[in-house]
C-alpha cells in the first residue's frame, strides 16, 4: 500500500516542470498588468496652465496693438483700417491671407461697411449715447454685414485663434465687443476615388482633408433626416475639429455615450490623423487586431451608419473611423453588395480562403516538410525532396529568408516613385527569386508558397487587417517550427482564444460567427440576396431593427 | 464570489458547452471499450441506451440546479447538506474536475506523442497546451462558450466527412446478427458507454450562468443528443469496417479506421494526422471547461477571484497529468474516474434533489 503511494508520487523533475509551468504565465501576466498600469499613470497629468485670459478694452488702438503684438509679426496676417460709411467711426479688420475668402472680405465686409449710410436711419433720435451705440452695433450686425456666420466676443485669445483659422476679426471704434466673421476658405483638393481602396464597381468618391467637405459628402449621399453630426474639439495645443456621425434613430445610445466618454479622455497636444484617435480610444492597445475600422470611402461609411455603427471624422485627414468593428467586417468589401449575390458570395468565400492561405501557408509548409512528410501525397513528397536536395538551411530559416525578403520588398514598394515601381516588382519577384533558387539557397516550392502567400494577402480589402495577418504569419511559422502540425493547431487555438476574448466597444470581435445568431450569418461568409436581408445586424443592438427597403 | 450579470451565456451556448465536454477521449476509445464488454455487434444499442441514461441524469442535475437560481453547485450544496458536508462534497467534485483535466491533457499528450511528434518529451507537449487553456480561461465563461461555438462545427464537420469517406470498408454483415445473443450482453456494456457520455455534470455550474435558466433542460437534452448521434454513427462505421474481433485488438480503432482507406488524388494522403488535429482541438475544449469548473469551485469555496485559482491550479493539474507512468495506468485512471462519476453524478444529484424537495416541503408545512 505504502509502496503504491510512493510509486505515484511525482519525482523532482515533474515538480520542477510544475513550477515552471506556473511561473511563466504568471510572470507574463504581471508584465502585461505593469504595462497597462504605466499607461494609465501617464494620464494623470496636472492641469496645463491655461493661457491668461485677455479681454478687449474697448479702445480700438489698444486692442489692435495687443493683437499686433501677438500675431502681427506673421507675414500673412493683414490689418486693414477704414472708416465706416459717412461717419467718422474707425474700424479695423484683421485677416490671414490664403485662409480667408478674399472676395467675401472685399465685397461683403469692407464694401458694405464703407458704403453704409446712416442718413435715413432714425438712429439719432435716441437720447442716451449708450442706447445709440447699442443701436448702431445692432444695425451693423443685422443689416450691414452680409455674412452668414457672425459672432461677437471680447476674448482676445479666442479672436486670435479664430483669425489664425481663417475668420476675420472686425474691431469698431467705441465698442467693447469685436465681431468674428466666418470667412474660412481653406485649400482643398478635388473629390476623387481613394488610391488605397479602389473598386471595380462603385461610386468614385473619396473623402478629402477638409472636415466641412467630408460632412457635406455625408449629408449629400446619406440619409438626411436623422443623420446627426456632433462636433467637438480635440487636442490641447493644436485644437482640431472632430465630428461624430450617427443616425439618430438607429444607433445604440449606449454606444454613442461610450464613444463620447472615450473621446473626452483623450489628453494629447496634437492629433495629426485619425490613427491617433483610434489608438487612444480602442479597447485593447496590446492586441494585434485593429478594433476600429478606417476608410476613405463615403459609401462604406454610410452603409456602416445604416447598420447602426458610428463614424468619427477628423479635420485634416480623409480617413474616417468606424466603430464598432468585428473581424469579419475587415474582410468585406463594398463590392460584395454592389454585385449580385452569387458573385458576391463566391468572391467573399474566396477572400476568406485567401486570408487563411495568407496566414497559414508558410507554417503548413514548414510543418509538412520538417515534421510530417507522411501527410503529403507520395509523388509530391518525392519531388519536393528532390528539389530540396542542395538547400543548406532547415525549412524554418529558408522560409524566414524568403518571407523577410518579401516584406522588405513590399515596404520598399510603397515608397518607390511611380516610374520605378512596376520594374522593381519584376526585378524583386522574378529575378531575385529565380536567382535564389538557382544559387541553391531556397527551394522552388518555397518560392511558390511565398508568392502565393503574398498574393493572397493582397486580396484583403482593409490595409490594417492585412498588416495583422502578415505579422501573425511569422508567429505561425515559429509555432510550426517548434511543434510541427501540433504547433499549427496550438497557434490556431491561441488565435481563436484571443479573437474570442477581444471586444470592440462591447461587441465581441468574433461576431457574427459566435455567439450564434443565425440572422447575422446572412451577411457573414455568404451574402444572401438583398431581399432576404430584412433586419439590421443584431450585434450592434440597433434601435430600429427592420431595414426599410 | 457572486456571478456578475455580464457573465451570462445563452441557451445554445450552454448546449454547445455540454456537447464539447462530452466529446473527448471517448471518440477514440469507445468502440473498443464497449465491444470488450458486450462482445456482440449490438454495441450500437448500448450506446443509444447509455446516452438516454445520461440524458436522464443530466435532467436531474438541471432540475436540482434550477431550484437555486443564480447559484452554482458549490454554493447551494451547503444549503442542502449543511456547511461541513457541503464543503466536503464541493471538494470532492473539484478534485474530480482536476483529475478529469489531468486525464484529458495526458491522453492528448500520449496520442500526440505516438502519432505526430515521436521524440518530443511529454512535458513539452503539455505545457503550451495548458498555457493556451489558461489564457482562454482568464477570459471567463463567455469567452469559453464562444470558443466552443467555433470548435464544435469544425469538429463535427471534419469527423463526419472522414467517417463518410470510409464507406468503402463498411460491411453491413459485420453488424449482424442484431440481438443474436439476446438482450443481456447489451446491458453488460452499459456502464462503459454511459461513461463515454460523461459531461452533463457541467450543467451543475452552467445553469447559474444562463440568461434563461428555464430553458436549461432543453440545452442539456440537445447537448447530449448531438454526441449520441455522433457516437452511434462512429460505432456503426468502426465496427462495420473492422468487425468486433478487429476492433478489440486495436488501441485506437477510430484512428485505424482513418488509416485504412485511401482516396487517391486528393491533397492529403494519410488522413489520421488531420483527424488528430481536429481531435486535439476537441480535447482542448474538454480540458478548458473542466479546468474552469475546478477553478470556479475553489474560487466560490474560498471566496476569491477565479483568476487566482486558475493560475494556482495550473501546476496541480500538471502534476496530476504526469502521475500515470504508462498508458495502461492512464486507462486505469479512467476506470477509477468512471466509478467516481457514477456515484458523484448519478446517485448524488438524485439524493440531493430528494432532500431539497423534502426540506422545502417541510418548510411549506411549517408555514401553513
Amino acid at each position: 500500500m505504502w509502496k503504491n503511494i510512493v510509486y505515484f508520487l511525482p519525482d523532482w523533475q515533474v515538480i520542477m516542470q510544475a513550477i515552471i509551468i506556473f511561473l511563466i504565465p504568471y510572470l507574463i501576466s504581471r508584465l502585461f498588468i505593469w504595462i497597462r498600469e504605466n499607461v494609465n499613470q501617464t494620464e494623470k497629468k496636472q492641469e496645463s496652465n491655461t493661457f491668461q485670459e485677455s479681454r478687449a478694452t474697448g479702445d480700438l488702438n489698444l486692442d489692435v496693438k495687443i493683437i499686433r503684438e501677438k500675431i502681427g509679426h506673421n507675414s500673412d496676417v493683414h490689418f486693414r483700417e477704414f472708416i465706416i460709411g459717412n461717419t467718422d467711426i474707425r474700424a479695423v479688420i484683421i485677416f490671414v491671407e490664403g485662409l480667408s475668402d478674399k472676395d467675401l472680405i472685399d465685397q461683403f465686409i469692407m464694401k458694405s461697411l464703407m458704403n453704409v449710410s446712416f442718413k435715413n436711419k432714425p438712429l439719432f433720435v435716441y437720447k442716451s449715447s449708450l442706447e445709440r451705440e447699442d443701436k448702431i452695433f445692432e444695425f451693423i450686425k443685422n443689416q450691414v454685414l452680409h455674412i452668414g456666420e457672425v459672432k461677437e466676443t471680447n476674448n482676445l485669445n479666442e479672436l486670435t485663434t479664430k483669425i489664425l483659422k481663417g475668420s476675420t476679426a472686425l474691431f469698431i471704434e467705441g465698442f467693447l465687443d469685436a465681431f468674428i466673421l466666418e470667412t474660412v476658405k481653406g485649400k482643398t483638393r478635388s473629390i476623387e476615388e481613394p488610391i488605397t481602396e479602389p473598386l471595380v464597381r462603385g461610386p468614385r468618391l473619396g473623402f478629402t482633408e477638409l472636415l466641412s467637405d467630408n460632412t457635406a459628402i455625408l449629408r449629400q449621399h446619406g440619409e438626411n433626416e436623422s443623420l446627426s453630426l456632433i462636433k467637438s474639439q480635440v487636442g490641447k495645443r493644436g485644437k482640431k475639429d472632430l465630428v461624430i456621425a450617427y443616425i439618430n434613430d438607429i444607433a445604440d445610445p449606449d454606444l454613442i455615450q461610450e464613444i463620447k466618454n472615450r473621446l473626452l479622455k483623450i489628453d494629447i497636444d496634437y492629433l495629426p490623423e485619425t490613427g491617433y484617435v483610434e489608438q487612444l480610444i480602442e479597447d485593447n492597445f496590446l492586441s494585434i487586431f485593429p478594433q476600429v475600422q478606417n476608410t476613405e470611402r463615403p459609401d462604406r461609411v454610410i452603409s456602416a451608419l445604416m447598420e447602426g455603427r458610428v463614424a468619427i471624422l477628423l479635420d485634416g485627414t480623409p480617413f474616417v473611423l468606424i466603430v464598432p468593428v468585428t473581424f469579419s467586417m475587415l474582410l468585406q468589401s463594398p463590392e460584395d453588395y454592389y454585385e449580385r449575390w452569387i458573385p458576391g458570395t463566391l468572391l467573399r468565400l474566396l477572400r476568406f480562403l485567401a486570408a487563411i492561405i495568407a496566414l497559414l501557408a508558410p507554417s503548413l509548409y514548414i510543418s509538412f516538410i520538417s515534421f510530417q512528410p507522411a501527410l503529403i501525397p507520395t509523388k509530391l513528397a518525392i519531388s519536393i525532396a528532390g528539389t530540396r536536395e542542395g538547400v543548406p538551411f532547415p525549412s524554418l530559416i529558408e522560409a524566414l529568408i524568403m518571407e523577410i525578403s518579401i516584406e522588405i520588398l513590399r515596404e520598399a514598394g510603397l515608397r518607390l516613385p511611380k516610374p520605378i515601381g512596376p520594374a522593381m516588382g519584376i526585378v524583386g519577384g522574378l529575378i531575385i527569386g529565380e536567382a535564389a533558387v538557382n544559387a541553391g539557397i531556397v527551394s522552388p516550392i518555397m518560392v511558390i508558397v511565398v508568392a502565393l502567400t503574398a498574393i493572397s494577402s493582397f486580396t484583403i480589402p482593409q490595409y490594417s487587417a492585412g498588416i495583422t495577418l502578415r505579422i501573425l504569419r511569422f508567429v505561425a511559422m515559429f509555432f510550426a517550427a517548434l511543434f510541427g502540425l501540433y504547433g499549427v493547431i496550438l497557434f490556431i487555438l491561441f488565435l481563436c482564444s484571443h479573437l474570442v476574448i477581444l471586444k470592440s466597444f462591447g461587441v465581441p470581435y468574433a461576431s457574427p460567427a459566435v455567439p450564434y445568431k443565425l440572422s447575422d450569418w446572412k451577411d457573414f461568409m455568404v451574402r444572401v440576396p438583398i431581399m432576404m436581408m430584412k433586419r439590421r445586424p443584431k450585434l450592434t443592438k440597433t434601435k430600429d431593427s427592420i431595414r426599410k427597403g | 464570489m457572486i456571478i456578475s450579470s455580464n457573465d451570462k451565456i445563452s441557451t445554445p451556448q450552454a448546449a454547445v458547452v455540454v456537447t464539447n465536454f462530452i466529446l473527448a477521449t471517448g471518440i477514440l476509445t469507445l468502440p473498443r471499450t464497449s465491444v470488450e464488454k458486450v462482445k456482440t455487434p449490438d454495441v450500437w444499442l448500448t450506446v443509444i441506451l447509455g446516452g438516454i441514461i445520461m440524458m436522464i441524469a443530466g435532467v436531474i442535475m438541471v432540475k436540482l440546479s434550477q431550484q437555486f437560481p443564480g447559484k452554482t453547485f458549490f454554493q447551494y450544496n451547503q444549503e442542502i447538506l449543511g456547511k461541513w458536508f457541503g464543503w466536503l462534497l464541493s471538494l470532492l467534485i473539484i478534485f474530480y474536475f482536476i483529475s478529469i483535466s489531468g486525464y484529458q491533457v495526458r491522453s492528448m499528450a500520449e496520442v500526440t506523442n505516438f502519432f505526430l511528434l515521436e521524440s518530443t518529451p511529454i512535458w513539452a507537449i503539455i505545457m503550451p497546451f495548458m498555457w493556451i487553456g489558461l489564457y482562454l480561461n482568464i477570459g471567463g465563461i463567455n469567452s469559453i462558450a464562444r470558443m466552443f461555438e467555433i470548435i464544435l462545427p469544425i469538429t463535427i464537420v471534419f469527423f463526419l466527412l472522414v467517417l463518410f469517406m470510409s464507406y468503402k470498408l463498411f460491411e453491413i454483415d459485420n453488424l449482424r446478427p442484431v440481438l443474436g445473443s439476446g438482450f443481456l450482453p447489451v446491458l453488460k456494456g452499459l456502464k462503459t458507454t454511459t461513461l463515454a457520455y460523461s459531461g452533463p455534470e457541467i450543467m451543475l455550474l452552467l445553469v447559474a450562468f444562463m440568461s434563461q435558466p428555464n430553458k436549461a433542460i432543453k440545452a442539456v437534452l440537445i447537448g447530449t443528443f448531438i454526441p449520441l448521434l455522433f457516437y452511434v454513427f462512429l460505432v456503426i462505421m468502426v465496427i462495420g469496417a473492422f468487425s468486433i474481433n478487429g476492433v478489440v485488438v486495436r488501441t485506437w480503432p477510430s484512428i485505424d479506421l482513418i488509416r485504412s482507406f485511401e482516396i487517391p488524388g486528393l491533397i492529403f494522403e494519410r488522413y489520421e494526422s488531420l483527424l488528430l488535429v481536429i481531435w486535439i482541438m476537441q480535447i482542448f475544449a474538454s480540458f478548458t471547461i473542466s479546468f474552469y469548473a475546478a477553478a470556479l469551485g475553489l474560487a466560490q469555496l474560498f471566496d476569491k477571484k477565479v483568476k487566482f485559482f486558475i493560475y494556482c491550479l495550473l501546476p496541480v493539474i500538471y502534476i496530476v497529468a504526469m502521475t500515470p507512468h504508462t498508458i495502461n495506468e492512464l486507462f486505469k485512471l479512467e476506470d477509477v474516474l468512471g466509478n467516481i462519476i457514477i456515484i458523484l453524478f448519478g446517485v448524488l444529484p438524485l439524493i440531493l434533489f430528494i432532500i431539497i424537495k423534502w426540506k422545502r416541503g417541510k418548510v411549506d408545512e411549517t408555514i401553513q
